[in-house]
C-alpha cells in the first residue's frame, strides 16, 4: 500500500460521507435582532433569533431580563411559520439599559441547544 | 547506529508522537462548544469520525527522518456519556529511517479508548471526563515503531471556557481550555531484542509515562452568538484559533528511556461547520529528542451526531430523546 493510494483512499471516503449527509445539526445561534453584544438606540418591541437549522416550537424559549433579573418578554416565543429557524418573543416597552436573552432551543433533530446573550438600550 | 539501536530510537519515538495523528471528540456545555482538537484529546464523550487526519514531520532521531501518519478515528455513543473508540494509523518512514535505513511502512498499534463523562456544567460551560486507553501490543508493524508490548493509560479530561468573566472582560469569554493527564504503563515491564547483526539478546525496560496536554482557545463563533456580532464575513464566525500541545515524561523505570520531556507546541486554526470540521496546525517540537524542524497536521472531522442523529449517531442505549438532546 503507497502513500499515493493511502491519501487517495482518504479524500475519496471523506467525500463520500460529506456528499451523502443529510442536512441535520445542532440548531445554534446565527445572529439576532437586536444584533449580539449591540447598543439600539431605539427600544424594540420584540427580540427575534435566527438559528442554522429549524427549531421545535413546543420545545423552544426565550427569555429576556434586565438588570434587576426581571423577567421583561411576554408571553411565549414564537416560531415563524414561513421561516422555521426564525423565532421571536415579544418584550415589554424597555426602558435604558442593559438586557440579557437567554434561549434554549430543540431542533427538528432532536437536539437541545441553549445560550445567552446581552444588548444594551440606549434612548 | 546499528539496526538494533536504530530500531530502539524508532520504537522510542513512536511511543512519543503516534499520539499526533489521534483524532478527538466534540462536546457542548452551555453556550460553549468545545471543537475537536488534533494533537489532544479533550473532554468529548460522542459519535464522530475523524478521517482523515494526516501528519508530516521530521522524527527525532539521529539522522533523522521524514514521517507521514494517515489515521482514522471513529468513536461510538453506548450510553449518552459513555463511548468507546478505535483508531488505526499507517505510517510511512523514509531514508534514512526505518530498521535497515531503507525506510519503512505499515500500521502502527491500534489504539482502543474508552470514555466516560463524568460531570457537565452549562452555566459555568465546564465539562470533566475520564478515560482508559489501550494500545494492543504486537497489533502493529515492528518496522515503523509499534511496539511489541500493550500499554494503558488512564486518563482525566478537562473543559473549561471562559464565558462567566464578569462585563469589564467580556471580550476574554470566547476563550476556553482544554487538559489531559494521563499515565501509561505496559503490560510487561521489558522487552527482549535480537540484535541481526550479532545476534546478541538486549533487554530494555518500558517506562511509565505521564502523558499531559491541552490547548488554547479563542472561539470566533462564540464571539458571534454570546458576547457581539461584528458583522465579519461568515467564513471568519467559523474559525477557532488554537494553540495546543502535548507532551509525554517517563516518570517510572526509566532506566533505559530516561526522563526527558517530549512533544510538540502546536498552534493553528480550525473551521467548525454545522456537520463536520477541518483543521490545520503547525507541529513545533520542543526539543531535538522530539522532532526536528516543523511539520504540519491537518484533520478533516465529522460530527456523526449531527450527520445521522437517528442511526449510527445516537448512542444504542440512549436514556431518551430529550436526554441526547442535552448532551
Amino acid at each position: 500500500m503507497n502513500t499515493r493510494f493511502v491519501l487517495s483512499l482518504c479524500a475519496a471516503l471523506a467525500s463520500l460521507t460529506l456528499v451523502t449527509a443529510p442536512a441535520f445539526a445542532h440548531a445554534r445561534l446565527d445572529h439576532a435582532n437586536p444584533r449580539v453584544g449591540s447598543t439600539v438606540q431605539s427600544a424594540p418591541r420584540q427580540v427575534t433569533l435566527w438559528f442554522t437549522e429549524k427549531v421545535e416550537p413546543a420545545f423552544s424559549r426565550i427569555e429576556v431580563r434586565d438588570d434587576a433579573g426581571n423577567r421583561v418578554d411576554i408571553g411565549k416565543a414564537v416560531v415563524d411559520k414561513s421561516n422555521p429557524v426564525e423565532l421571536h418573543i415579544a418584550v415589554k416597552p424597555l426602558r435604558a439599559g442593559t438586557y440579557k436573552v437567554f434561549w434554549r432551543v430543540l431542533s427538528v433533530d432532536t437536539h437541545k441547544t441553549e445560550g445567552r446573550f446581552s444588548f444594551r438600550v440606549e434612548r | 547506529m546499528s539496526n538494533l539501536l536504530q530500531r530502539t530510537a524508532i520504537c522510542g519515538f513512536a511511543v512519543g508522537v503516534v499520539c499526533l495523528g489521534c483524532a478527538r471528540a466534540h462536546e457542548t456545555a452551555g453556550n460553549r462548544f468545545f471543537p475537536a482538537t488534533l494533537a489532544v484529546d479533550d473532554p468529548g464523550v460522542n459519535d464522530e469520525l475523524a478521517f482523515p487526519t494526516i501528519s508530516a514531520f521530521k522524527t527525532g532521531d539521529d539522522p533523522s527522518a521524514k514521517q507521514l501518519d494517515v489515521s482514522a478515528e471513529f468513536a461510538k455513543r453506548i450510553t449518552d456519556d459513555f463511548a468507546v473508540s478505535f483508531e488505526p494509523t499507517w505510517t510511512r518512514i523514509s531514508r534514512p529511517g526505518g530498521p535497515n535505513m531503507n525506510g519503512a511502512s505499515g500500521f502502527q498499534n491500534l489504539e482502543t479508548a474508552l470514555k466516560y463523562r463524568l460531570y457537565k456544567n452549562a452555566e459555568h460551560e465546564f465539562v470533566a471526563s475520564v478515560g482508559f486507553n489501550i494500545e494492543w501490543g504486537g497489533s502493529g508493524a515492528d518496522s515503523v515503531g509499534a511496539e511489541s508490548v500493550t500499554s494503558y493509560t488512564p486518563t482525566i479530561f478537562f473543559g473549561k471556557g471562559l464565558g462567566d468573566l464578569p462585563d469589564s472582560m467580556r471580550w476574554a469569554r470566547p476563550f476556553a481550555v482544554t487538559g489531559q493527564i494521563g499515565y501509561a504503563f505496559p503490560n510487561s515491564r521489558t522487552t527482549s531484542t535480537i540484535d541481526p547483526d550479532d545476534g546478541s539478546i538486549e533487554i530494555e525496560t518500558n517506562p511509565d509515562i505521564l502523558v499531559w496536554g491541552g490547548s488554547l482557545q479563542y472561539s470566533m463563533p462564540y464571539l458571534k452568538s454570546s458576547v457581539t456580532d461584528l458583522g465579519l464575513p461568515d467564513f471568519f464566525n467559523h474559525l477557532v484559533p488554537i494553540v495546543e500541545f502535548a507532551m509525554e515524561t517517563p516518570v517510572g523505570h526509566t532506566i533505559d528511556s530516561g526522563t526527558v520531556t517530549t512533544g510538540t507546541i502546536n498552534p493553528g486554526v480550525l473551521w467548525i461547520g454545522d456537520k463536520y470540521q477541518v483543521g490545520i496546525e503547525a507541529v513545533i517540537p520542543v526539543n531535538r529528542a522530539s522532532g526536528k524542524n516543523v511539520g504540519v497536521i491537518g484533520q478533516l472531522h465529522l460530527y456523526l451526531d449531527d450527520i445521522f442523529p437517528n442511526s449510527i449517531g445516537r448512542p444504542l442505549l440512549a436514556s431518551s430523546t430529550l436526554a441526547r438532546g442535552s448532551r
